[in-house]
């Protein structure tokens, strides 16, 4: 599982969400692309689709609906994901 | 005649208070280069990330935006950063933005003196008219000024929130201003008479 407050509780530029993701490759080699991968957003203050397209796009190219997200009340999260998903043209897997 | 005085002074008062509004000091920076305290001015993302954070904690503890703290974060954010993205090694002249809120007047205010949205936009559509063209795609279509990298979604994800949220906001580029009010989907875009190179925005809740 990736705690997502582990790269910080303001997630909002796309600088800053390309290093979180270079950062995660370490953890992620060894994941196989039909593993399950967990997200969560707790503790997240402020979330934006800019942060989001660069670490969670590339996330759900390589885990496709392997890639689950746990529930947050958080409205920015919610309402990044909801674009996300627009511009996507895919939905992301929400943990039930 | 005293009282008639005293509502009379109160009126300048006012007067002087919103002549010296963030939307106007910013507007003004905008348009003639006039110098802006350093406080308001963020040269860099750097600069602007902190200085956004700061705000996110003030407005997480103010009694009229804790319920919103989070969206007007990440719209502020979403356009200030607009700025350094679509500006980084092409600034005409001053880099960086304004960037300015007052909580008490439940506003945030952003400017920068950069390229604007259509020179921007037509690098990748060149059929793009004027201004008010410009500024509706920008809101309305999934289409980045830097392609071939994946972007151009930050706006469109400003004007879902709004629709949704007790959030208003107000945003100019060149000699266009576009209006968008909480729960309505419309955009109300006019000519201005006052035109400025870059962008500027107001955000009210």
């Amino acid at each position: 599982m990736i705690e997502l407050k582990k790269f910080g509780t303001t997630l909002i530029s796309r600088q800053t969400g390309k290093e979180a993701f270079l950062a995660c490759q370490s953890l992620l080699q060894d994941i196989k692309k039909t593993e399950m991968i967990e997200l969560d957003f707790k503790d997240v203050l402020s979330f934006s689709p800019s942060w989001g397209d660069e670490f969670l796009t590339p996330l759900l190219k390589k885990f496709k609906e392997n890639l689950i997200l746990r529930k947050t009340n958080n409205p920015s999260v919610l309402a990044t994901l909801e674009i996300l998903e627009t511009t996507l043209n895919k939905k992301f897997e929400i943990a039930k | 005649m005293g009282r008639n005085f005293v509502i009379l002074k109160k009126d300048v008062q006012e007067i002087e208070k919103n002549s010296s509004s963030l939307f106007k000091i910013a507007k003004k920076w905008a348009v003639t280069r006039e110098k802006i305290p350093d406080k308001f001015y963020c040269q860099n993302s750097a600069i602007f990330q902190t200085r956004l954070v700061k705000m996110e904690t003030l407005l997480q503890k103010d009694k009229n935006a804790k319920d919103l703290f989070s969206l007007l974060t990440s719209i502020a954010g979403e356009i200030g950063n607009n700025s350094f993205d679509h500006n980084l090694g092409q600034w005409p002249d001053i880099p960086g933005i304004f960037f300015g809120y007052d909580l008490n007047k439940k506003q945030i205010v952003l400017a920068d003196r950069g390229l604007g949205i259509l020179q921007t936009l037509k690098r990748v559509r060149p059929a793009l008219k004027n201004h008010l063209e410009a500024l509706k795609t920008a809101f309305t279509e999934i289409i980045s000024g830097r392609s071939p990298e994946s972007r151009g979604n930050g706006l469109k994800y400003v004007r879902h929130v709004i629709v949704k949220y007790p959030i208003n906001l107000v945003f100019e580029t060149g000699n266009a201003k576009l209006k968008l009010n909480n729960g309505n989907h419309n955009l109300i875009i006019e000519d201005v008479m006052e035109s400025i190179n870059g962008c500027l925005a107001l955000i009210t809740w």
